[in-house]
Formats: C-alpha cells, sequence, structure tokens
C-alpha cells in the first residue's frame, strides 16, 4: 500500500502545476448530511437530510507566453533589413471554463523601427512555422478550460524589418490580449523584438511530433532546424566540457519526459556531434549508456556542430532531432512546455536565439476499477465474499472504487439484480445514501462505496448482487478489458442463516431467566393448577428472543373446547399477577434480540365444564404458542395440564301441599335438577309420614313404586321430574296432616350427594277439593321461568290455576272459591272454567258479597279474588246453587312479581 | 397499568409504526452560504448569502440544523456534515458545539467517514531515511478531510442543535 502510496505522491509533486486545477465551470457541488442515533428504544438509527447544491461560476484567467517588457524583450529575432521575423507566442487559458482572447498588436514609439505588415496566425502545430493551411491571418483565438486538450494555443506574430533599417537598429512589438468573458481580463507586457542585422544570424524553429494532445506512455519527436538568415557566415562559441568551438543548439528535456534514444542531426557546414549535459552548464558527449535520460528541468541534450573560424555561411542549414517518452503515468491535462536555444558567434559578439515553445497536453484516459476494500482496486471481474449472514440482517460490502484514468473523472455506480434482498449503494461514511455520481475523483484516487443489503426474513440461502461501475466521461467498455471505462464486482454472501428464534420456557423460578433449555422447558412438571368449573388457571411464562434481529411475537393457545386464554405481561417476572391487573396483550411488544419478557397465561375454565384430572408433562392439555410476526415458521410451543374440580349439587323442589278425602288419593310432582359437573345417578325414598299412610313413586306417573333408585340425570342443570302418590286408607280423622319427606340421594362421581323436599297432605271432610299449581314466565312473555312457580323475578308472570273439584257423591251448595292476591305481587287477570254444570253462570266479586259476570280488572293489594258458579239464572249467588258431582271450577289467575 | 406495561405496549406502537412509514426522528436540514467579505464603514464584513453558485477559491459555510422532534431522548446522535470533493475543508471553521456544561468538539475523517478523530489526525506514512524504509507519523492536513462529525451524548426531547463548518471551492 504505503509503495503505491508513494508512487502517487510522488505524480502528485512532479505534476503539481495540473492538480493545481480549478474546479470546472458547472460543477455541482452536492452536500448531504447525515446523522446516526439510538432512539428511546435502544435501537440504532440514522437518515439524512435534505441535498443542498452549489454550482461552480466561471472564473475567466488566461496568460500570453513569453513576456517581455520594451527593456528586456522575451524573444529577439535578428534578420536582415527587409526580410520578414516571426513571433511565437503561447496563448494558454488558465481559467476554469471556455474563453476566447482578444489579441492585438502593438508597436513601441521609442524604438528605431516599426515592423510593417504585423500579422497574426494560427501555428496548429506549434513548431514556430507558418505551414501551409496556417496561413489564414486571427484576431482572436478559442480555448477550452484549463488543464484540458485545446485549453492552450500556439500564435506566430509575423513582420517585416523596413529596407531602409540599418545594422544594429531595433524595433519593438508588443502581443496584447484580453478576455472576451471577462474583457477586465488581458494579458499586454509581451514585447518581443526585431533586429536588423548584417551579421550572422541563425534561426532557430521547432517542431513536434504529433503536436497538441499526447497519450501517456506514446513519444514526442522534437526536431529543431534552422540555417544563417544573416548576412555573413557564423563562428562558434567555446561550451564547458567541449573541446575546441563550435555552434550548440541545446534542449532542455521537460520535466517527466524521457529520452531513451540517441539524437539524430546534421549540419550544412562543420562536425556535428551528440552531447548532453546534467547541468545545464557543463556537457559531455553524449553515447547510448548515458541513456535515458529524464527531464527534471535542468538536464539538456543537444548538438554541437564545431568548426574553426567563420565556418557557418550563409543559407547553410542544420536540424536537430530526439524522442522523448510521455510517461505512461501522466496525469491528463499535464503540459510539456519545450524551446530550443542556439548559441553562435556572430562575429562580433556571441549571440543565443530561442525557438519557438511546443506545447504538448497529456490526453484523458477515462477507466475505473472497482473491487474489493483496499488501496487500489482490482480492475476485471472480481468477487467479494462474506461467508455467512443472518436472515434479517443487514451486510456491508466495503469496495474501492479507483479512478484508473489520468484525468479527474465521476462515475456512476448502480447494482445489477440482487439475491440479496434490497440493496443501496452508500457513501463511504456507510451512511450517506450515494445520489448521483461519484466524484470528480483525481486520477488514480480511490473511494469506498459501500453496498448495504437488507437480507429478507424468510431467505434461507446465499445469494449475490453485482456492483458496476461506469465512467461519466466513458461509458463504454465490458468488464472483463482493463483500463476502459466499465468494471464490476460481484458481491457474495456464501450462506445464510436464520436470524430469527423463538424459547418459550414456564417460567418455574418466579423470576427472569434461568429456566432450563428448548425443549426441555416446554413443559412443567409437578405444576398442575385446579380450578372449579367458570375458574382460571394461572401460567406464569417466559418468552426470550433467540435469533439475530429484534423481533415481536404473538400469542396463540390450543385449548380444550370452548376454554379461552388472556395473555398478560408481568412486569416484575415474579410469575404472579401484578397489581392491578394489566391490561390483557395479544402478543409480546418488541423484543431485542437477546432479551426476554415475562407473561402471565390466565385460563379461563367455562362454568359447567366436566372434572379433569391429568398429570403434567404427559397429560398436558393446554398449549400456548408463541409466533414470530416477521417470519410465521418462527415459534415456539409451551404445554401446562390444568385440573377442573368436581363439583357436586343437586336441589330437590318444590315442597308440595294438598287436601285429600279419606279416603283418597292424590298425586304431586317433584323436580330433581343435578347442579354437578358431572352426571350423577341418584335413589329417591320417602320416609312414609306418620300415619302408615301408602307412598308410591313413579318417574313416569303411570308405573308406580316404593322407592325409586338407579335415577340418572344429566350433569349441568339436568332434571328429572318425579312423582309422588299418596294413598290415605278410610277413617283418618278430618284434619289430620301428614308429612312426607322425599330424599334424593345421588352419586357424582366421588361424591354422593342429597337434597330433601317434603309433601303436606291434610285431610278434609267435604267433598270439595282444591288443587293449586303456578307457572312463571320471564316477565310477559310466554317463556316459561320455573314451571313449579318455584322461581320468579321482579316482572315476571305467574299463572295461577286453582282446580276445585266435587269429588263427593251429592251436590255442594253455594260454593265460593277465594284466592287472595299474593304480596309483593300485581294483579293481572283472572278467569275461570266450568266443567260438570248442566248450566252455570260463572260470578266474580272482591268482597264475596258484590258478584258480577264480568272479572274484574283491578284488585287492590291485600284483596282477594272470589269465583262462583250461579246456576238457577240470576247471577247472584244463592243456596240454590249447586255444583253437582264431579263437576269443576279452573280459576286462572295471573299476578306480576312487582 | 403500570409505567412499563405502556412501555411495552409503546414499543409494539413503535414497530408498526417503523414498519409503516419511514422514520424522522432526527430532522437534518442543511443550507449552503457562499461567505462575502465585504467593506461596511471602513471595516471589512462578513456576509452570507445563499450558495446557489460559487467560485473557484470562494468560501461555502454549511449550517446543518438538527432537531430531535421526538418526545424521547436520543442517545449517541452523531451528526455528520461531509466535506464535498470539490472543496477543501477550512481549518478551524468547525466550530465546537455547547450542550448545557459540555461542549462538543468536531472530529475529522480523512477516509471517506470510516473512522474518525479528534484533531491532530496523524497518518502512518513510509519514507526513506538514510538508506532505510521508516514509518513516520503526520498530521493529516485540512485539505484532506472528507467528512466533519459531532457526537451527542445526547439529544432531549425537541432540542435543536445548529453546526457549521466552512469549506474552499478547489
Amino acid at each position: 500500500m504505503n509503495k503505491l502510496f508513494t508512487l502517487w505522491v510522488a505524480v502528485l509533486v512532479l505534476f503539481g502545476a495540473a492538480l493545481a486545477q480549478q474546479t470546472p465551470a458547472g460543477t455541482n457541488i452536492s452536500n448531504q448530511a447525515s446523522a446516526s442515533y439510538i432512539d428511546s428504544a435502544g435501537q440504532a438509527r440514522t437518515t439524512t437530510s435534505n441535498q443542498v447544491i452549489t454550482v461552480v461560476q466561471q472564473v475567466y484567467s488566461f496568460s500570453i507566453t513569453p513576456d517581455g517588457t520594451q527593456a528586456s524583450p522575451g524573444q529577439t529575432r535578428n534578420a536582415l533589413p527587409g526580410a520578414p521575423v516571426y513571433f511565437s507566442y503561447t496563448v494558454g487559458n488558465t481559467g476554469n471554463g471556455s474563453d476566447t482572447i482578444q489579441l492585438t498588436t502593438a508597436q513601441d514609439a521609442g524604438d528605431n523601427f516599426d515592423l510593417s505588415g504585423t500579422t497574426l496566425y494560427l501555428d496548429a502545430n506549434c513548431n514556430g512555422t507558418i505551414d501551409p493551411g496556417e496561413t489564414t491571418p486571427i484576431t482572436s483565438i478559442s480555448l477550452t478550460r484549463q488543464g484540458s486538450p485545446g485549453a492552450s494555443a500556439c500564435v506566430i506574430v509575423a513582420g517585416t524589418i523596413p529596407a531602409s533599417a540599418t545594422n544594429g537598429q531595433n524595433g519593438n512589438l508588443n502581443l496584447s490580449g484580453a478576455s472576451a468573458g471577462n474583457p477586465s481580463v488581458t494579458d499586454s507586457n509581451n514585447w518581443a523584438r526585431a533586429a536588423a542585422t548584417t551579421s550572422a544570424a541563425l534561426t532557430a524553429t521547432k517542431s513536434a511530433s504529433p503536436t497538441g494532445s499526447v497519450t501517456p506512455g506514446s513519444n514526442i519527436t522534437y526536431t529543431i532546424s534552422g540555417s544563417n538568415v544573416g548576412g555573413s557566415a557564423a563562428s562558434g562559441v567555446s561550451v564547458g566540457g567541449l573541446s575546441g568551438s563550435g555552434i550548440l543548439i541545446r534542449d532542455t528535456i521537460p520535466s517527466g519526459l524521457v529520452v531513451s534514444v540517441l539524437p539524430t542531426g546534421s549540419a550544412g557546414a562543420g562536425t556535428a556531434q551528440m552531447v548532453f549535459s546534467t547541468n545545464g552548464t557543463s556537457w559531455n558527449p553524449l553515447a547510448t549508456g548515458n541513456l535515458p535520460l529524464t527531464g527534471n528541468g535542468t538536464i539538456a541534450i543537444g548538438m554541437f556542430v564545431s568548426g574553426t573560424g567563420a565556418f557557418f555561411p550563409q543559407t547553410a542549414a542544420y536540424t536537430f532531432s530526439f524522442q522523448a517518452s510521455v510517461p505512461s503515468a501522466s496525469v491528463a491535462g499535464t503540459t510539456y512546455l519545450n524551446s530550443a536555444t542556439v548559441q553562435f558567434h556572430n562575429g562580433s559578439s556571441g549571440q543565443s536565439i530561442t525557438s519557438n515553445t511546443t506545447t504538448h497536453t497529456t490526453a484523458s484516459r477515462f477507466s475505473v476499477a472497482i473491487g474489493g476494500a483496499g488501496v487500489s482496486a482490482a480492475d476485471g471481474a472480481d468477487t467479494q465474499t462474506i461467508a455467512s449472514a443472518f436472515s434479517g440482517s443487514t451486510v456491508s460490502f466495503n469496495s474501492t472504487l479507483q479512478n484508473t484514468g489520468n484525468a479527474p473523472d465521476s462515475f456512476t455506480l448502480s447494482l445489477g439484480a440482487s439475491t440479496l434482498g434490497v440493496c443501496t449503494i452508500l457513501q463511504s461514511d456507510g451512511v450517506t445514501p450515494l445520489s448521483g455520481p461519484v466524484g470528480p475523483l483525481a486520477a488514480g484516487t480511490t473511494y469506498t462505496v459501500v453496498v448495504r443489503c437488507a437480507i429478507p426474513a424468510s431467505q434461507t440461502g446465499g445469494g449475490s448482487v453485482t456492483l458496476n461501475a461506469t465512467s461519466v466521461n466513458n461509458p463504454s467498455g465490458t468488464v472483463a478489458t482493463l483500463l476502459d471505462g466499465v468494471d464490476a464486482t460481484t458481491l457474495v454472501v456464501t450462506a445464510v442463516a436464520s436470524g430469527y428464534g423463538v424459547d418459550a420456557a414456564h417460567n418455574t423460578n418466579s423470576a427472569a431467566g434461568g429456566e432450563g433449555s428448548d425443549p426441555g422447558n416446554d413443559s412443567r412438571a409437578g405444576y398442575n393448577p385446579a380450578v372449579n368449573p367458570g375458574g382460571i388457571a394461572l401460567f406464569p411464562l417466559e418468552v426470550a428472543n433467540t435469533g439475530q434481529n429484534p423481533d415481536t411475537y404473538t400469542f396463540s393457545a390450543v385449548l380444550p373446547s370452548g376454554w379461552t386464554a388472556v395473555f398478560y405481561p408481568d412486569s416484575n417476572c415474579d410469575g404472579a399477577m401484578d397489581a392491578p391487573t394489566p391490561a390483557p396483550v395479544s402478543g409480546t411488544g418488541l423484543l431485542n434480540n437477546a432479551s426476554a419478557g415475562c407473561y402471565i397465561v390466565a385460563v379461563q375454565v367455562p362454568a359447567g365444564a366436566s372434572p379433569v384430572d391429568t398429570t403434567p408433562v404427559t397429560g398436558d392439555n393446554v398449549q400456548f404458542i408463541v409466533t414470530s410476526t416477521t417470519l410465521g415458521s418462527v415459534s415456539d410451543t409451551i404445554r401446562g395440564a390444568v385440573d377442573v374440580n368436581l363439583v357436586a349439587q343437586i336441589s330437590l323442589e318444590p315442597p308440595r301441599t294438598g287436601t285429600l278425602t279419606t279416603p283418597g288419593t292424590l298425586t304431586y310432582t317433584h323436580i330433581l335438577v343435578n347442579n354437578s359437573n358431572q352426571s350423577g345417578v341418584c335413589s329417591i325414598a320417602g320416609d312414609g309420614g306418620s300415619f302408615s299412610w301408602t307412598y308410591q313413586y313413579s318417574l313416569d306417573g303411570s308405573t308406580w313404586a316404593t322407592g325409586l333408585s338407579g335415577v340418572s340425570v344429566a350433569a349441568n342443570g339436568g332434571s328429572q321430574t318425579l312423582f309422588v302418590r299418596v294413598l290415605t286408607p278410610a277413617g283418618q280423622p278430618i284434619g289430620r296432616t301428614d308429612v312426607n319427606t322425599l330424599t334424593a340421594t345421588c352419586t357424582v362421581g366421588s361424591a354422593t350427594v342429597n337434597d330433601s323436599v317434603s309433601e303436606t297432605t291434610t285431610v278434609v271432610g267435604g267433598d270439595l277439593r282444591l288443587t293449586k299449581t303456578g307457572v312463571s314466565y320471564v316477565g310477559s312473555s310466554s317463556t316459561v321461568r320455573d314451571a313449579s312457580a318455584a322461581i320468579a323475578l321482579p316482572g315476571d308472570t305467574i299463572e295461577y290455576t286453582v282446580v276445585a273439584s266435587n269429588i263427593g257423591t251429592g251436590s255442594l251448595s253455594q260454593v265460593v272459591i277465594t284466592d287472595p292476591l299474593p304480596s309483593y305481587t300485581s294483579f293481572v287477570s283472572v278467569s275461570a272454567a266450568i266443567s260438570g254444570f248442566p248450566s252455570g253462570t260463572v260470578l266474580f266479586s272482591t268482597d264475596g258479597i258484590t258478584w258480577s259476570t264480568t272479572a274484574p280488572t283491578a284488585l287492590t293489594a291485600g284483596g282477594s279474588i272470589y269465583v262462583a258458579v250461579s246456576t238457577n239464572g240470576n247471577s247472584t249467588l244463592e243456596a240454590g246453587d249447586l255444583m253437582p258431582p264431579a263437576a269443576t271450577i279452573t280459576i286462572t289467575f295471573r299476578v306480576q312479581v312487582q | 397499568m403500570r409505567v412499563k406495561q405502556w412501555w411495552i405496549v409503546g414499543l409494539g406502537l413503535l414497530l408498526a409504526f417503523a414498519l409503516a412509514q419511514p422514520r424522522n426522528e432526527v430532522r437534518l436540514d442543511l443550507k449552503a452560504f457562499r461567505v462575502l467579505s465585504v467593506q461596511q464603514e471602513g471595516r471589512t464584513v462578513e456576509r452570507l448569502e445563499a450558495a446557489l453558485d460559487a467560485r473557484p477559491g470562494q468560501l461555502i459555510e454549511y449550517q446543518l440544523n438538527a432537531q430531535n422532534t421526538t418526545d424521547n431522548t436520543l442517545r449517541q446522535v452523531a451528526l455528520i456534515i461531509p466535506i464535498p470533493t470539490s472543496t477543501t475543508y477550512q481549518a478551524l471553521s468547525a466550530q465546537p458545539l455547547r450542550l448545557g456544561e459540555t461542549l462538543v468538539v468536531a472530529e475529522f475523517s480523512f477516509d471517506g467517514g470510516r473512522s474518525f478523530g479528534k484533531l491532530p489526525r496523524m497518518r502512518k506514512i513510509r519514507v526513506v531515511e538514510n538508506g532505510k524504509e521508516v514509518e513516520k507519523e503526520v498530521e493529516v492536513k485540512p485539505e484532506e478531510f472528507t467528512h466533519a462529525r459531532w457526537v451527542l451524548p445526547q439529544m432531549s426531547a425537541r432540542q435543536t442543535v445548529l453546526l457549521k463548518l466552512r469549506t474552499v471551492v478547489r
């Protein structure tokens, strides 16, 4: 790494001028801030700001070289009076955008003569000569921004020395420029001098091939040529390190360029010899062994044309040519300036003539490489691999994007089809999303790109995604081709393991954690809550997120039919229901990985549930399931055992009263109800009363026995109607009352329960028998609340039926049946029906004195209803109103419970 | 219901919220200003103008306004202002942030935001001295910085902070 870094540092130092370029006009400087933080839930979060963009504006700046003043001109041309002279200038744009430079020339008023016919030409190949094709005069020149090809141009100013000029006279000329984009930006200190001479005058013209832009690694051939255009022969000068005298054509090798081949050259007179100097003052003959020579601003090569006296006659010419190579690492926009100098003696003094300057600019090569993290990127196809990752997690790949070109460039990054979920390209900080191309990156520099992929929760296998990088300036090429505008790297996760897991466990220690490992913790030996029907069994449990990602879990339960389960948080994990009871939850809420929560499940056993006696572990009858909301296949089930107690309870109702004659028979009914949660088997027996009356029992009212056994009654309110028949023997005293106590004894499961009820029977003398029954209805509806009116709620209606029968053998006179309005009830209606009368009219009264054939519609509290039958047709009750044997009066009396 | 239960329910709601829509618990508002020096009553004063455009060499001040939009305290809030590649950081321009009794100084990265540290940032280089390659530590120049960061230990509910730094257009 450090070697490469050192190399780049060297490159930067070498071409410092090239790197000091300004940001091109029109460049967008975009910026986007980001933040990372930990939220109140302990989760790491990131966010980004808006993007701000600043557009770089154009700065106008240029230079014309060589500089010179009237007193000290930047270049001097010697020529015979009447001969043309050519001044070479280089105009360079040093601004950050394209510009046009307006060019004008001016003559000096304080010199010997003015040049005539001054004209400007574009020297397209920068060889200092107006070549065919370059003969069109110009007044301005358009240049591209600094650092790009076309940022500078060569200009020749041609003029003619007047024929009247004499030897030694001078004429000065200035080339001025002004920016078209900003006319206040000018350059006007570029004076040059034409000298009229009749002495020897050598010219020096430099040409180069190719011209303009050069690609890194290519060669430039420089040729310096000239001739003696003066009025007499030229002599040589003494040169340090070389013997004799001669004409020296010298050229300082441009910094960075490398000369590896011997130069060539010839002269029209004298002896030509190739020479070089490492310090610019002392020269030596040049041999192959001295090569290569790398330009550093001082090292020079040249041709020494030696001869004696004025050996180089008029019109004699010379040419010197050498080849220099451009370094392969040359940064685009690097300029290589070169000019040559010819030293000779014109007969009166030593002369030094400088040629025009050639300019070469390194052309841009736009190429890109992207590969694994490192100081440089692998060009061509390559793969970065992460061995394993968890589903539901994010993986990040750091890739190095490198500008392998030699010019600043920007790069577009894109992702191919992903089998690693949704992937995002981020900036080096791993937080800020990349928007738009990366760059501009300086040549050779790198930028770390982060690709973050969110692996789907359900992913089970490895996957990959390709990160493509494309040069904005050269969006062509292929991945396999090196040093082109396209490259890619493949990002691979070899194996994906599930990142989700959950362990539900019984909370056996009344504290968080400390439970056994799964699945052993799914059952709880020795824990066997027993509840009555309608009761609640509690199961403390813990839920641990054993995965790699935060997750939430939902609760569900598998229970016997009719049972329900409600889940509550257990904030202190003590296994006991918090007080006050918290609101039920349907799931855990967010659990971070490796964290756990405590809960309590309340299993509601329905009323009437059958008894259960089960053994934990082997006989578990409830299941609680904890399921990931992210990945439904991730769940854990724990089991528990709930016992339901046996509840044994029966009722035998209602007690009955009745009258009968002696001898006589009367039948009572009772209801046996099993309120247990299990069916019962009952036996029914009575104590037979005190007077040896006969009591018989039946389940159907037709088959009678002295006792009943093996009577099955269903659980949870199952009932059985019991019939009891009492038979009185003859001769019982009137008014005797016998009480028979009837007892039902039921075996319910392992329990035995009983209940008793009584029948109170009174012997009556008359032949009129009264029976009274009642039925209660729900409200005023026809729905029966209780068939024996044993139960009635406020608002319910009770219908009493009183049946009066003449069970004697003779008619009864003036029969009145009275029924009082029960306490806490309101009168509703009364009606009566008769049978067994030859003819008769039912009479009603509320006081027993005044009779009416119409039933009363009201009855005050404490009042009674009186009913009689008129058989003599006068609608009032008299002794003549007779009730014949077997006749009955049935009164239906409705009241409402207050 | 006890606080903890609300807390759990709250977490669930938060998660549901998180799944339902993108979060915006910290709102970041970045602004760019061009810094102009102007003469006013014989004094040189600075003026900030919206930096819709700028010329090479000009100063751009970035101001980041960060607000905790929640009713909760956020922890370890790292606020990052990148230094665009076409600009260089102006030394000493990233001002420390006063947070009550604490002073949060900026940290800098010179490796694209991968690592940050307080000034001075040092890097190791290998140089040849007396014919031997040795490793030396040199201070990283402000021009090489790629990101500036302020790490706030915590940010109270609804709190707003303002961060600034300046860059020079290359």
